[in-house]
């Protein structure tokens, strides 16, 4: 009877035994176990995402001609709209340069642009990281930012092979100096954390006192600083919707609303400096 | 045991009971008392043990000129800072503690002090951590293991600085490099700003740091508080209006561990900014007058008056100084190199100077109003006046001169001979009464009230020696023992200018309440003919004729009087050149007065050469402003 009992708490022995060995082991042990287990894994999410793309893929060939036709008459006319904004781009990034120049400005940095799809996003952290389908092969670093049409998606915090992991700018570990557009006072800006079913929000701090917002059709635009390092200056972060006043009695707190695509991404872009590094 | 002596052990039980109960019952009214009547008193200590107070005081006012451009704002100061207090920071000491003394034993070294490698360990880790933020910003901090444990002692709670003063950049740097959770914080602070830097220094003047006071109407008085250094006014506006310009202190109460650490806020009011302030000094018309002294004089002062508000629309002193060398405090070093150039002084309401020939407009004034001349009156100048064995010089021999002419030629003679037969006394009293033998009481600190009017009485009792006629031949024309400030002749010409006495300049901006209740003015006494005469000669001065041609501006006539006072000293003589002057001469508007020291002794100086054009400079931006006071010359000429 005693020994019937005794087998019966087998399972649970193991369980606390494993459990009190992942205590004891050292850290580097553990992390490069997790390092290790997540390659297996990684490979499973990538084949996910090809298959939700061929998913895709299918969906679309299911649609008509004429539908087909028109999708490619509104892409043609939005190509035409491109290549005359590439044109207008390229005369004032000369004329920038040549200003630059004549001021005897420092040279800012340089960067490659490398497209990544959005491989998965984690439900339990939806508003905190996603992972992308490019990694070190690809010359991804660590803290390289991360764009989307809509502006700023967030920084890479992990790089592994083929995969990377992104800290999204909701997410309340990342932080950056921004400024308001046309006001070159550096700001603080943070994401705000976990919001379930709610619009991406972050939160800047240092705002002085005399910005308020006026029209709240049209709130203040927030945008990254370039002051950092990280960052390159005038990506697009969100707009300053609410404020409060600061602790320091100098200053006002705000609420950022963050672009609402950020919860749909299925592509992004990793700016890789030509020569820079990355803290 | 039998009945007998069951009883026995019966009645010893019973008292047993009975002293068990008493016992029980001291017991329980102790602690009755103790948790009941005493719980008040309990619940009290045990906050004051608990709990503790963060007092921030709440930033300054601002300081605006009087179109509400900013002279003087708050500039955020960013520091990397660490949190001593915070868990991650203690728990960093110790585990540095421990292997320090493992390290000690291992070695066999003797540990011969356990506080000393306390404070090592200390200094250790936060030099790791200064050093991240030295890698990333390129800089070469230290730590100071003693202002470490001296922090820890005195301000455990607040946060202790590893770099100061960091710029936008080296702010935006850390803030995106350091992670949240790193025990290094970016942590700010204000400071005074000062846009226009040496402008309106001495008017606006400095702050200083020191423990901040505390309102006893705060909330947790009866705790243990600590708080940062408040700033407070020590000179100028800052110090004149301190108690308008302080910042509402903020209010943090925490509960604190056993020893002595942040847990939680329980409590927190924020700091409120001061009020701000608006002077009625116009920084174009002081930038104008900055300009002008830049090119025609190191030393000196400089005084705009808007005649009709009585209100300083331009001040400056020099030697000056860079008030953003004072913040956030006056380094030894900056102290010392102010200090040598004497440049702390207001000149405009410290210095005190011969008035020169400005005063000759009182001497003209005293002798017009007791009657011993009037308008028409002539005296012959064949350049100088012997008075008893000494001959008094003239700067020319003019020949016959008018009261016009006399002022417009700015001749010695003729004031001479006036003072004598006008005499001492009344030369005296017209002086007093233009208040020159008292401060102006305008709102700023420290002006100087060792202004001397020299009378017979004075001498007497400062000399003990009798009035002669060679003092009166010197006062007349504002030599000998006369001494005023530069704003005392600004606030007398401005009289002049209006026929009346004026007293109380304001360098506040003031509402129309505020001027509605302003002393009134006293009348000077000319008859308006007479009045008229003197303004015609200081017409004549700033003309193509006249010592202050510098000082002419097109389209408005401006009257003036230069003047040129020598300070007697063992090794020779110290030049001053005046100018005080007013526009327009028929609708008087703006009154200026300005002086520039000579630099060198016995070397020449004149009110014409160097006072009126650094004056031109801001009479032109003040018409440039102003057009619509621009007179009509010739409408002007033919009232005279």
């Amino acid at each position: 009877m005693p020994k019937k009992r005794l087998l019966s708490l087998k399972p649970f022995l193991i369980l606390l035994s494993v459990a009190v060995f992942w205590i004891l082991v050292p850290i580097v042990f553990k992390s490069s176990i997790r390092s290790v287990f997540y390659e297996f894994q990684a490979p499973l999410s990538t084949g996910a995402s090809y298959v939700r793309e061929l998913q895709n893929y299918w969906a679309a060939r299911t649609k008509s001609k004429n539908e087909l036709y028109d999708a490619g008459k509104d892409l043609a006319r939005l190509n035409a709209t491109y290549e005359l904004m590439i044109l207008e781009n390229q005369t004032l990034k000369q004329e920038v340069e040549r200003l630059e120049e004549l001021l005897q400005l420092p040279t800012r940095p340089d960067y490659r642009y490398e497209i990544a799809r959005v491989v998965s996003r984690d439900f339990n952290s939806w508003w905190q990281h996603l992972e992308i389908r490019k990694g070190g092969k690809h010359g991804i670093p660590t803290g390289a930012p991360v764009v989307f049409s809509g502006g700023v998606v967030g920084r890479v915090i992990e790089v592994h092979e083929y995969t990377s992991t992104v800290e999204l700018l909701s997410n309340s570990h990342l932080r950056m100096a921004v400024i308001i557009a046309g006001d070159n006072r550096p700001m603080s800006y943070r994401g705000s954390g976990f919001q379930t079913l709610q619009n991406p929000v972050g939160i800047a701090e240092y705002i002085p006192n005399d910005i308020n917002i006026d029209d709240p059709s049209n709130p203040p635009r927030i945008i990254t600083s370039g002051m950092g390092g990280v960052f390159p200056a005038g990506l697009p972060i969100g707009y300053l919707r609410r404020l409060r006043p600061g602790a320091s009695g100098m200053f006002q707190d705000g609420d950022v609303y963050l672009d609402k695509r950020l919860a749909r991404l299925t592509e992004v872009a990793v700016l890789i400096a030509v020569e820079g590094n990355y803290q | 045991m039998n009945p007998e002596e069951k009883n026995k052990y019966q009645g010893r039980l019973w008292i047993f009971y009975g002293m068990l109960a008493i016992l029980l019952s001291i017991l329980y009214s102790g602690l009755f008392y103790r948790q009941l009547i005493e719980r008040e008193s309990h619940v009290d200590q045990e906050k004051i043990q608990n709990h503790r107070r963060i007092l921030t005081p709440g930033p300054r006012g601002n300081i605006l000129d009087r179109e509400g451009r900013v002279l003087v704002a708050n500039r955020s100061k960013f520091s990397a800072v660490v949190f001593l207090s915070e868990d991650q920071v203690q728990k960093a000491f110790t585990n540095h503690y421990r292997s320090l003394v493992r390290d000690y034993r291992e070695e066999g070294k003797p540990i011969e002090n356990y506080t000393k490698l306390l404070i090592l360990s200390r200094a250790m880790v936060l030099e790791s951590y200064l050093k991240t933020v030295n890698d990333l910003l390129g800089r070469e901090e230290e730590v100071d293991a003693n202002a470490i444990s001296r922090h820890l002692n005195l301000n455990p709670l607040l946060p202790y600085p590893l770099v100061d003063n960091l710029t936008q950049s080296e702010f935006a740097i850390l803030l995106e490099s350091l992670p949240v959770e790193s025990p290094v914080q970016l942590y700010v602070s204000t400071m005074r700003h000062y846009p226009y830097e040496n402008a309106v220094s001495h008017a606006l003047g400095y702050v200083g740091h020191s423990a901040l006071e505390i309102e006893s109407n705060m909330p947790g008085s009866n705790l243990k508080t600590f708080a940062t250094k408040g700033s407070y006014g020590r000179n100028g506006i800052e110090k004149r209006f301190d108690s308008n310009l302080q910042g509402k202190t903020g209010t943090e109460i925490w509960v604190v561990d056993p020893s002595g650490y942040q847990v939680e806020p329980i409590q927190r009011i924020y700091p409120k900014k001061g009020q701000d302030i608006e002077l009625s000094i116009d920084i174009d018309l002081q930038l104008a007058g900055e300009q002008g002294y830049d090119l025609y004089g190191d030393k000196g002062a400089l005084i705009a008056i808007d005649i009709n508000r009585l209100e300083i629309l331009a001040m400056l002193s020099r030697p000056d100084y860079n008030l953003n060398d004072t913040a956030p405090f006056i380094s030894n070093d900056v102290f010392k190199e102010i200090n040598e150039r004497q440049a702390w002084e207001n000149k405009a309401i410290r210095g005190l100077y011969p008035p020169g020939s400005p005063f000759k407009l009182i001497t003209a004034i005293a002798a017009l109003k007791s009657g011993v001349i009037d308008d028409g009156t002539i005296f012959e100048c064949d350049g100088g006046h012997q008075v008893g064995r000494r001959r008094f010089p003239c700067m020319g021999h003019h020949g016959e001169m008018d009261l016009r002419s006399a002022i417009q030629k700015s001749c010695n003679e003729y004031f001479y001979r006036a003072g004598l037969v006008t005499g001492p006394d009344n030369m005296s009293r017209e002086a007093v009464y233009m208040r020159l033998n008292k401060p102006t009481n305008i709102n700023l600190p420290n002006e100087t009230a060792r202004m001397i009017t020299p009378s017979r009485q004075w001498k007497r009792e400062r000399y003990d020696q009798p009035w002669y006629d060679g003092d009166t031949a010197n006062m007349s024309i504002g030599q000998g023992f006369l001494t005023v400030t530069p704003l005392q002749l600004g606030m007398m010409v401005a009289s002049i200018a209006k026929n009346e006495v004026y007293s109380h300049p304001s360098i506040i901006k003031q509402s129309p309440e505020q001027l509605a209740v302003r002393p009134a003015p006293k009348p000077l006494g000319l008859p308006t003919e007479v009045h008229k005469a003197i303004l015609d000669g200081m017409d004549r001065v700033v003309s193509p004729t006249g010592t202050a041609r510098a000082a002419i501006i097109e389209g408005v006539t401006v009257g003036g009087k230069t003047g040129t006072a020598q300070i007697n000293k063992k090794e020779g003589n110290l030049e001053l050149a005046w100018f005080v002057g007013f526009a327009p001469v028929e609708n008087p508007q703006i009154a200026i007065v300005a002086l520039v020291e000579g630099q060198n002794l016995n070397e020449s100086f004149g009110g014409g050469a160097h006072a009126a054009p650094m004056a031109r400079y801001v009479f032109q931006a003040y018409f440039d402003k102003h057009p619509e006071f621009k007179a009509k010359p010739e409408a002007f000429q033919s009232q005279l």
